[in-house]
């Protein structure tokens, strides 16, 4: 079941910093000085997540360069969405 | 009242404003770095007195460990602390100290307050000063970043039982030198550890982080994983918004450099073998 609203936007928290390193994601957590690697598909869904698409909008793309279903993509989304939601690293917009 | 001057990693800390019993516990603790008043000094600590306890935090009933708290302004960093506050200039280092305690209550508040200022002073100077254990075999210097609980001590532990020179099971320094990058100790030691003497740093061979497991091995990560394990060993400066980008671009550069690797190792001293065989010794080009 899916629990993320696929027309909701999502941004870096403004006490995180994220960027991509050899395709793979940081977000560096200032408020508990920890730090977060996602994989290259984590970065990417960041990447998008940064450039102002909805979370439809994201899984299209992943869709897109990724070569996977539409279900598969959204599923991997929304449990990314749902993990850096709860470790501070974005929020809603 | 009374003034000291310390000098650590070329830098002088001028304190000012002790009480007598104040002096003599921070000369207890430091006193290796104590330094003449005429050399001058880069950064100031005014020690300033308040006879109400109840403006700092409490203190703590039985041996448990409390953290710090830092707050970061635009033009100051607070820090808080059992028994006192700080302000921070974050231009000049400037820093007025309020504080209630004059017994080792107060040379702990000041050993947790130099923590702070001394990593921001060796940040500003190019620096990364890293939750990590080091030790050297003389030539060769290896750093272990890794937080509470990753095996720091017990890896110092164990380099104790083969005579290796500890640095600190707790707080190091790397530093960029023209031949790389140096490792400096810290004079904040853990269980493992001395004061500092003022030496140049030791070449920086080997930078690791640490993993218990079945058998001892080095293990290669990204440069992202690499990345990351730094920047989260770093104290305070990697949760302050003004400094985490610079922080991280001296990490990318770093593990560009001095490539991290995953030691691996199980409690017992066979971690050495596979450290001096991974890093050998330096062969000169041309022996007779």
């Amino acid at each position: 079941m899916n629990t993320i609203d696929p027309n909701q936007h999502y941004r870096v928290d403004p006490h995180a910093r994220f960027r991509v390193l050899d395709g793979e994601g940081i977000f560096v957590l200032q408020k508990a000085g920890e730090v977060l690697v996602v994989n290259p598909v984590g970065a990417f869904i960041v990447e998008q997540l940064g450039a102002r698409l909805t979370i439809d909008e994201v899984v299209t793309a992943i869709t897109e360069r990724y070569a996977i279903d539409r279900a598969r993509a959204r599923a991997d989304a929304d449990s990314l969405i749902e993990a850096l939601l709860e470790a501070g690293a974005i929020e809603a917009s | 009242m009374s003034t000291l001057t310390l000098e650590f990693a070329q830098c002088r800390y001028r304190l000012t404003g002790l009480l007598p019993e104040q002096e003599e516990l921070v000369r207890a603790r430091f006193g290796a770095l104590e330094r003449a008043e005429a050399c001058g000094h880069d950064v100031e600590v005014e020690v300033l007195h308040s006879a109400d306890p109840h403006r700092f935090m409490p203190k703590l009933v039985g041996p448990v460990e409390y953290r710090i708290s830092v707050a970061y302004e635009p033009s100051t960093v607070l820090v808080e602390g059992i028994g006192f506050s700080a302000t921070i200039d974050r231009a000049s280092l400037r820093t007025h100290m309020h504080t209630c305690e004059s017994d080792e209550w107060f040379v702990d508040a000041f050993e947790n307050l130099f923590r702070v200022l001394v990593s921001y002073r060796l940040f500003a100077e190019g620096a990364l000063v890293m939750h990590s254990a080091a030790f050297s075999d003389g030539e060769r210097g290896f750093l272990f970043c890794g937080r509470s609980g990753a095996g720091k001590s017990t890896l110092c532990g164990l380099a104790d039982q083969l005579q290796l020179q500890i640095l600190s099971d707790e707080l190091n320094a790397v530093m960029a030198t023209a031949e790389g990058f140096g490792l400096q100790a810290m004079p904040f030691a853990g269980d493992f550890g001395q004061m500092p003497m003022p030496t140049p740093p030791l070449p920086l061979t080997g930078l690791l982080g640490l993993r218990q497991g079945a058998r001892p091995g080095l293990l290669a990560c990204s440069q992202t994983e690499a990345v990351s394990r730094i920047v989260a060993s770093c104290p305070y400066v990697n949760a302050d918004p003004m400094l985490v980008e610079p922080l991280t671009d001296r990490a990318v550069q770093l593990t560009g450099r001095v490539p991290l690797r995953v030691l691996s190792f199980t409690k017992d001293t066979t971690f050495w073998k596979v450290l001096d065989r991974e890093y050998n010794r330096p062969q000169p080009a041309l022996s007779r």
